[in-house]
């Protein structure tokens, strides 16, 4: 079980949203520009401290008082493939691994190379592929390691479509055969409904619902979620 | 292509244009006093390349802090060590014997056996002096050229802040860690402003040249000039190479 209650301040506003999955669910985060969200992900990866609040995973206490980084069994991925220029490919979804732990993961590395279309730059530079191909092998270096919870902060924006439908296929094998908590934050409704059953709506730091995604279309809690709902 | 070489020619030949005072006239050349030329280029190598190492060993911690802080803490800590670059040399050696002097820390070390003048461990501790703000600042300015996200990432898949420096932050930074160190080991081999007030023995070869100079006249300074060039390039030149090197295994 996931239990976040992230207060941060921004700019504009203070963030404070609560946030619980149980173990092996999956929710969204859902909202405009703007909102949050990011924020939200941010403090429970660790990648941001939060002001206030508590964020546990199980039984494991990420903050407070924060639970160093690589103590965390958590997969987070952004927009930023943030792969590491200086190593290959290979290198890359391999980082993750400790020394004793490659072989055991051999073929779980296999299965990842092959499904994500990683065989023709395995040894290419990181630095060298591009963008599509690098939020492909991001998406493998995160699961290598096969984490717990995985936090996707609108990891498929500017991929094509195909490639999106592709990701989504995996992620939803993955998450079944493997039963990490997930949590991803999109601004594209038809994106978290194919991951995520229910969602959180987002407005100015604050949830405004919690409901699955058929809630939130035959009565939505705001003027602003029925317009990000509404076709265009 | 040809304009931009031929301009960095140019510059390059202006740049080394001094070296040009090797071929003027100045009487036939010689060699001062060839023990003291050999104790100077040892003197010097050595206890230069002993400073670099509490250089790094103290400034990369440091470099490592001032890049991760806030921007105001951030500015602080820069004043800091520009105060240290800052300092005319000659200002900072007599600076540095008044602090490390008998009226000052000098008598509570002396009580140890540590003599802070004209000893290795002044002129080690001079050298420190000296090149640690160069290094510190270029250390910060190549750690600047490393994505926090990346290090943020390094982390969630496992490694610890030592991991994390070693297979991510300096493989990425290593070519500005190169210069700095450069900058470093040229800047405290060649002092003289200072380290001639603090340490004027064991002399390095800075002093051994004023002191050729002052016995033996210009003959005698020029091939000191040479050795000088050929001893203090090769490691921060081989520092260069390595750095551009790709690191097959990181």
């Amino acid at each position: 079980m996931l239990e976040a209650h992230v207060i941060k301040a921004r700019r504009r506003f203070t963030v404070d949203v609560t946030v619980r999955i149980p173990s092996g669910e999956s929710c969204g985060l859902f909202g405009a520009s703007g909102a949050g969200k990011s924020t939200i992900l941010a403090c429970i990866a660790g990648a941001e401290d939060p002001d206030g609040g508590r964020v546990a995973l199980d039984r494991l206490t990420l903050h407070p008082p924060p639970l160093p980084l690589y103590r965390r069994p958590i997969g987070y991925l952004t927009q930023d493939a943030n792969l590491f220029p200086h190593l290959s490919v290979a290198e890359n979804v391999r980082f993750g691994l400790t020394k004793g732990a490659h072989d055991g993961h051999g073929v779980w590395i296999e299965r990842l190379r092959e499904r994500l279309q990683l065989e023709a730059i395995w040894n290419e530079r990181s630095d060298a592929i591009s963008g599509g191909q690098a939020q492909r092998v991001a998406f493998a270096r995160m699961l290598a390691r096969k984490p717990r919870l995985v936090l996707l902060d609108e990891p498929f924006a500017g991929l094509d479509r195909h490639l999106v439908r592709e990701l989504l296929a995996a992620i939803g094998l993955w998450r079944k055969e493997f039963g990490f908590t997930m949590l991803v934050v999109d601004h594209e409704a038809d994106i978290l409904e194919r991951l995520c059953p229910r969602a959180i709506v987002i407005e100015e730091g604050r949830a405004v619902a919690d409901a699955t995604w058929g809630e939130l279309r035959a009565k939505p809690a705001t003027a602003l979620l029925a317009e990000l709902l509404a076709p265009l | 292509m040809l304009v931009k070489r031929t301009a960095a020619a140019v510059f390059a030949v202006a740049l080394l244009y001094p070296l040009a005072g090797l071929f003027v006239p100045v009487g036939p050349w010689r060699w001062g006093d060839g023990a003291t030329i050999a104790d100077a280029i040892r003197v010097s190598l050595v206890l230069t390349a002993i400073a670099m190492v509490v250089v790094v060993a103290t400034g990369t911690p440091m470099a490592l802090y001032i890049a991760r802080a806030a921007t105001r803490e951030r500015l602080w800590w820069q004043a800091v060590l520009l105060i240290s670059v800052l300092l005319p040399p000659l200002a900072l050696g007599i600076l540095l014997s008044l602090a490390f002097g008998p009226h000052a820390l000098g008598a509570f070390l002396e009580r140890f056996g540590l003599k802070m003048t004209n000893t290795p461990l002044a002129f080690v501790v001079t050298q420190v002096y000296v090149s640690i703000g160069y290094y510190t600042l270029g250390a910060v300015a190549a750690l600047d050229g490393v994505p926090r996200a990346l290090e943020i990432q390094a982390g969630l898949l496992g490694h610890d802040r030592w991991s994390v420096f070693g297979r991510v932050t300096f493989p990425m930074a290593r070519l500005g860690f190169a210069v700095a160190l450069s900058l470093a080991w040229v800047r405290a081999l060649t002092e003289f402003g200072a380290v001639v007030i603090t340490a004027y023995y064991p002399a390095g070869i800075p002093v051994a040249m004023w002191t050729s100079l002052e016995n033996f006249g210009l003959p005698a300074v020029m091939p000191l000039l040479v050795v000088f060039l050929v001893t203090a390039l090769p490691l921060p030149w081989l520092a260069h190479i390595l750095a551009q090197r790709r690191l097959r295994r990181a």
